[in-house]
This record gives structure tokens, C-alpha cells and sequence, in this order.
């Protein structure tokens, strides 16, 4: 299946900034299970680009003369294979255990875990997705974006980003390396919003997709653009600024299946 | 004046078990016997006075007054014979140089977890491993740059080590500050004995950091987190000393793949960090968002190479308390040597036969935090009262793989000025170590001392005071 995709952020903001680094995370590399076609990244003045520790693409962007906005767009085509074995990436799974603050299981994830992760591993991972999405329904708007995996948890509620923390946490508390993917998902109604969160676990030699919020194990429509240990790892976006006061973020992304010709809008 | 002598099985840097007085003391002793009280409390007094008007102060975490604290200065220096010095310098080259190993290995092909000689999941879920670092290529393959080594000697007169400190080791700058005191306290000590001078040892690092990177002519610069820092005199002090750049995280920018230095004839490019900042504070875009301490994309430049951080990051694996234990092991498997200098017994309570017993022995154990640093959180078993073992006891069972244990040690005791007199305190010794070309140590290093009778606790942070740390050259006849 071929995607396109098209993702537009911009940030502005009430004063003026002096000066703002980020790392963007906006731009997906070629693997067993997805072929990039075609790839632009437009931003405000230059960047370097730089793969993180994870191997994600990493481009980093320094404005440092005096700004009120930083609008980012993202334009390409890519082709997912979903049955392809991605195969190792040299990090030792093991690393994935790890605690950040944004998973950390508290008492009550740490029991839900234990309760639900009877059996087989993926068996039992399976079980704990479905009883999860139904433990915290999907509701846009519930959380925020620095919400960790025990408070979203004990709200009951939250979006694709607080599934992923949480189900990662469970993961980990029962000793299974799990780690977050940020990406795209292609969906046919315009409900979701297709800039997407899942995650992978570390089973039977192999990472394995869970994607809580559309209870998905194959991951078929899912373009990834990183990975890391938790959002702050993988998001697209992460910056840091000097003045500007309040921010105001918009961004709209879609992802439609890419017909001939390939590649249009340039 | 009069020395008190020692408790009986204690061994005593000054002072022989039968009352007599070592060697390398004789000369000191009958000096001090010769010296007028009074004289020697005037000197003292001028000694403080001096300390507060230089401002070599140290902030004290979790004082309520938040107040910066003088660390108190003793005038009887620890004194060190030529052979002893030796060993201990080889010993601690050794150590160094199999840590560097250790860290490049564990970074790059990993063979000394292949070979099983430390479990994969004690480094890869440590959260001193950063990932960030593995398949890095550095200068010269160094990661250590300045090493602390805490070194105590136990009643059986041997060095042990007592813990490795390989990130932003602090205090050369207390080494450096006693010597200038005690050479302007008591000139004439200095022409009875020769003591190896330790005054060079901001040219060395210079010629260190210098050497860290390929750079030719580099500009190198001191990144401190600021003045509320515990140890902001000696980074201020350092940066001055070596007439480098003392820089706060605010003055660094990142742009096209360099660090530049914000300066009034604009922006000039950044060669070699002497960080003395955490790795977790370092970049705020990939670490902990929440601080402002670091340089926003610092990470992005490292990875490129293009700027040297001293000691680089990720160092912290190395020095961990629960992968200490195992140092001795990295000196047999990289160096093919017995190490030199032995560790200090330690039970890993993540073993539940080691747990079972620290369990058993918690009166007369000292347990530590792995992650702890500074003395804070630790217990000293025959020190504590029941509560605060029990309390450990329950701490211990909750999460066991965050602490490990070892046998409460009888550091040495040296002679110390003390309200009643010169009494035995007891002391460490914390020697700096530079990688660079070659490996170098300044001949001495910090010697703390627990000013409270019987107390094993040095650090400054716990009331503790230092020394001047006296190596003695090997006087070869004409």
C-alpha cells in the first residue's frame, strides 16, 4: 500500500521569540517494512540532519534572530509492507525495560499488568490491549500532552499517546521490553487524527505492533516516523525557546492512499 | 602540643599501635611537640579567616537555610611515604585506564557482556547507559578525561577503593587552595620536608582537555550549572586557573552542526566542554526538558563529533555502585593484570543469596544506594538505631536491586585539630586522575576527614573537613 502524506505545523506565538532550538522528528527512513519514495521537509531557515541513538532522523533546527512563528511542513510518499520482518536494529532489547517518567507504573498499572498478562506473552498482550482501549476509551481532549501513564490510567480516558504510555508500562512492569513509535496511520473515516502513536513489544525474538487505540496487530496502515523509550523520545516536534510567551500550535495532517501519478503536489 | 593516641586495632597514619611515631612523621611530631599552643591556634584562626575572604565556600543540599557552608580546614597534614605513593599510582593508573576500556567496550562490541563476566541487564537497564553513545567513536577512545578515585585504608594498612567517580568529579580545587594555605601557615615544614608539589595541576588539565580533541589550537571552555551549584568556586576557580572561559548554559547556542560561545565580538566556536554539569542536564531536547542548565541540541553536535565533552557522557555506567563490583574483573579482562588496588567486599542485594544475608547483617553493614552519591541515603549499621534499620530493612525488600552492601570498613585515623587537643579523626583520599596523552596524576589528592569522634562519614556535604595531602619525593643521595 502506498500512502501520501501531507502535515503542516505551525507554531505561533504572542511575543517574540529571541532565539529557539528544535529537534524535529519529521522525516521516516527506509526499512524492511516501508520504502520512502519521496520525502520534503520545508522549514523556516536551515537544518542539520542527524540520526539519534535510535536511528531516527533527526534534523536540527537553531533560528536565532527574533521570531513570532515556526511553520513546519512535511510532504512525501511511502510504501508499507506490513509482512516484512524489520530484523534487528543492534539496540539490546533489554534497554527497553527501562522506566522514564512518562511510563512509570505506579501500583495500580503495575496490578492491572499482573491481572491481565496471564498465558503466553503475546496471547496475554493481546488480552491486556482489548481490555485496555475498553478501560480507557478513546476521548480526544481528556488529557494533556505531558499527562504521565498513571495519571491517564486512573482517568480512565485519553488518546492514542496515553494508550501507547500506559500499555508500554504494563509491558515493562511484567518484564517485556516495550518502546513507542510515533507515525501516521491511513484510516477510511476522518475521525482519528492521522498523525498516530503505538507501540512494540519485545516477544518471541521479534518487536510486535500493538495499537491500542484501533486495537490493530498488523501494522498495515502504519507509516513510522520514530522511535524511543516514551513520547518525549520519539515526537516529532521538541524545542526550546527564548521568550515568545503563550504558543499556539496548529497542525493538520492527512494521509491518503497515493494514486498515479505517485507525487503532485510540488 | 600533645597527640592522642588511636582506639586499639586502628591504624593510624602518624601514630604506631605501641605509641610510637611512624617515619615518615618523626620530623613532624618533634615539630609539633616544639610548637606553642597558642602560636598554632593564632595560625588556625588566620587559616579561616583566609578561606572566607578567598570565598571557597560549598553549598549544602537539604540545609534549610540553603546557607553556604565553609568546609573546615585541618592543619595537620596526611602524609604519604615515596613507596606507598607508588603503588597507589599504579594502582590507580590501572584502574582508569580498564574503566576506559570498559566504557569504550560496553559502548561499541559489548565483549565483556558476551563473555558473561558482567550480566547484559545490569548495564542495558542501567539508566547511567546511554544509548545515545553506543557506536560513538571519541578522541583517543577517552572517556574519562579527570577521574576521582576514593581510596581508604583499612585497619590492615592496605588501600582499598571505595568508589570510582567518573563524571564531574569535584574538590581538586580544595587540594589546590590547602597546599597555598599550609606552605603560607608553616613555610618552615616545607624546608624540612620534600613534598611533591601539586600546584601544576591546572596546566595538566589544560594540556588534557587541549589533547581531547583534534582540533588544532581548540577553545575550550568550563560549562558549570551556575552559582547555586555546590562546587561553583572551584568551577570558577578552575576556569581562571587555566585562563579558559567560565560559561553557563544560556551563553552556548547550537547552530550548523558547532557549539558557539556567545561573545561581545559575536560568536565563536566551542572545541572542548569541561562540563560540570550532569548528563541528564546537558540538552534539554533530550534529556530532561524541564531544565534550563544545559545547551539546547548540545547532543546533535556531539554525535557529529564536532565538540569534545569532558568526561564524555555516559560515563556514569562505569561508576555505578552495582557495576563496581565488577572493576576488578575489567582489569583482569582488558589488561590481563591483577589489579593493584582491591576493592572494598560488596554484596549486590539484586542476588538473593547476597540480599538474604545483608538482611540478616544489617547491624553491622554499611548499605548504600546504587545511585546515591555525597553520603546522602545510606545506612551505617552499628551507627544506626532500630528504626532506621528497619526502615532500610523495608527499603531493602522493596526494591533490592537498587542497593548493595559492604562490611562497615575502619578507615585510618589521622592526628586532627580538635577542640580538646590533636585527636584521631578518621579519613580518605580522593587522588585526581587525568587521560590524555598519558595517563597523570598529581602526586597527593583530597584527603577528607570525619571531624566528628568515630564518625566514618567524609564527605563535605556530612560535616567532614580536608586536608593538605603531603607525597613525599624520594630523596635519591648526591
Amino acid at each position: 500500500m502506498k500512502l501520501s502524506i501531507s502535515h503542516d505545523t505551525t507554531y505561533a506565538y504572542e511575543g517574540e521569540v529571541s532565539r529557539s532550538t528544535q529537534y524535529i522528528r519529521l522525516t521516516p527512513h527506509s526499512s524492511e517494512r516501508q520504502t520512502v519514495f519521496q520525502w520534503t521537509l520545508d522549514l523556516p531557515v536551515d537544518a542539520s540532519q542527524l540520526h539519534d541513538a535510535y536511528g531516527n532522523i533527526v534534523h536540527v533546527m537553531t533560528i536565532d534572530h527574533p521570531h513570532d512563528a515556526i511553520a513546519i511542513r512535511a510532504r512525501g510518499v511511502v510504501e508499507i509492507l506490513p509482512d516484512a520482518d524489520e530484523g534487528s536494529d543492534g539496540i539490546n532489547p533489554l534497554f527497553f525495560l527501562r522506566e522514564t517518567p512518562l511510563t512509570r507504573a505506579d501500583e495500580s498499572i503495575r496490578d492491572y499488568a499482573a491481572l491481565h498478562m496471564q498465558g503466553a506473552a503475546r496471547r496475554g498482550l493481546e488480552h491486556l490491549m482489548a481490555d485496555l482501549l475498553l478501560r480507557m476509551p478513546y476521548t480526544p481532549g481528556s488529557t494533556h500532552v505531558y499527562e504521565t501513564a498513571a495519571e491517564s490510567f486512573a482517568k480512565g480516558a485519553g488518546v492514542c499517546q496515553d494508550h501507547t504510555h500506559v500499555f508500554i508500562a504494563c509491558c515493562r512492569s511484567q518484564g517485556i521490553p516495550a518502546r513507542y513509535v510515533s507515525g501516521y496511520l491511513h484510516t477510511d473515516d476522518d475521525e482519528h487524527l492521522a498523525s498516530h502513536a503505538w507501540a512494540e513489544a519485545w516477544v518471541d525474538d521479534h518487536w510486535h505492533t500493538f495499537d491500542v487505540t484501533n486495537g490493530l496487530l498488523v501494522p498495515s496502515h502504519h507509516l513510522k516516523l520514530a522511535i524511543g523509550l516514551d513520547y518525549m523520545e520519539a515526537c516529532p516536534v521538541r524545542g526550546v525557546r527564548w521568550g515568545g510567551d503563550n504558543e499556539h500550535l496548529s497542525a493538520q495532517a492527512a494521509v491518503s492512499l497515493a494514486e498515479y501519478p505517485l507525487f503532485t503536489d510540488q | 602540643m600533645k597527640v592522642r593516641p588511636p582506639g586499639p586495632g586502628h591504624y593510624d597514619e602518624m601514630l604506631l599501635a605501641g605509641n610510637g611515631i611512624r617515619e615518615h612523621y618523626r620530623d613532624y611530631g618533634q615539630w609539633l611537640e616544639s610548637c606553642d599552643e597558642a602560636w598554632l591556634a593564632q595560625r588556625r584562626q588566620e587559616a579561616d579567616l583566609l578561606f572566607h575572604r578567598v570565598g571557597i565556600t560549598f553549598t549544602v543540599y537539604g540545609d534549610e537555610q540553603g546557607a553556604e557552608r565553609l568546609i573546615p580546614f585541618d592543619a595537620l597534614p596526611r602524609i604519604i611515604p615515596a613507596q606507598e605513593w607508588q603503588v597507589l599510582e599504579r594502582g590507580l593508573a590501572q584502574r582508569v585506564q580498564a574503566l576506559n576500556h570498559f566504557l569504550h567496550d560496553i559502548y561499541h562490541e559489548q565483549h565483556i557482556l558476551r563473555e558473561g563476566v558482567i550480566p547484559s541487564e545490569q548495564v542495558f537497564t542501567n539508566t547511567q547507559y546511554q544509548l545515545a553513545m553506543q557506536g560513538l567513536d571519541l578522541p583517543h577512545d577517552i572517556y574519562t578525561h579527570i577521574a576521582g578515585i576514593d581510596v581508604i585504608r583499612n585497619n590492615d594498612g592496605r588501600f582499598h577503593v571505595l568508589e570510582d567517580n567518573l563524571r564531574c568529579p569535584s574538590g581538586v580545587s580544595y587540594m589546590l587552595q590547602n597546599r597555598i594555605m599550609m606552605m603560607r601557615l608553616f613555610p618552615e615544614l616545607f624546608a624540612r620536608y620534600p613534598v611533591a608539589p601539586v600546584a601544576h595541576y591546572p596546566s595538566l588539565l589544560l594540556d588534557t582537555l587541549r589533547h581531547a580533541t583534534p582540533v588544532d589550537n581548540p577553545c575550550v571552555v568550563v560549562l558549570t550549572p551556575g552559582r547555586y551549584n555546590s562546587a561553583y568556586y572551584e568551577h570558577a576557580f578552575l576556569a581562571q586557573q587555566m585562563g579558559v572561559e567560565l560559561v553557563e548554559g544560556v551563553d552556548l547556542l547550537v547552530k550548523n552542526e558547532h557549539v558557539y560561545m556567545r561573545t561581545t565580538a559575536g560568536l565563536q566556536q566551542v572545541d572542548v566542554i569541561y562540563r560540570r554539569i550532569d548528563d541528564d542536564f546537558l540538552d534539554p531536547l533530550a534529556f530532561r526538558a524541564d531544565s534550563s542548565l544545559g545547551v539546547p541540541g548540545l547532543l546533535s553536535v556531539y554525535r557529529k563529533g564536532n565538540v569534545v565533552l569532558a568526561n564524555a557522557m555516559g560515563t556514569g555506567i562505569a561508576d555505578d555502585k552495582s557495576i563496581y563490583p565488577y572493576v576488578p574483573d575489567m582489569v583482569r579482562f582488558y589488561l590481563s593484570e591483577e589489579p593493584v588496588l582491591e576493592n572494598v567486599h560488596t554484596w549486590q542485594c539484586r542476588r538473593p543469596d547476597d540480599l538474604s544475608y545483608v538482611l540478616d547483617n544489617l547491624h553491622e553493614l554499611v548499605v548504600k544506594e546504587t545511585h546515591g552519591a555525597g553520603g546522602y541515603g545510606m545506612l551505617i549499621g552499628p551507627k544506626a538505631t532500630q528504626a532506621e534499620i528497619e526502615e532500610f530493612r523495608a527499603r531493602l525488600k522493596a526494591a533490592p536491586h537498587e542497593y548493595i552492601a559492604q562490611p562497615t570498613l575502619s578507615l585510618s585515623s589521622c592526628p586532627t585539630f580538635v577542640e580538646e587537643g590533636v585527636a584521631p579523626r578518621h579519613i580518605d583520599l580522593r587522588p585526581f586522575v587525568l587521560c590524555g596523552r598519558e595517563t597523570r596524576i598529581v602526586p597527593g589528592g583530597l584527603t577528607r576527614v570525619a571531624l566528628r569522634d568515630g564518625s566514618l562519614v567524609v564527605n563535605s556535604s556530612q560535616g567532614g573537613g580536608t586536608k593538605d595531602t603531603w607525597v613525599l619525593e624520594e630523596v635519591t643521595p648526591c
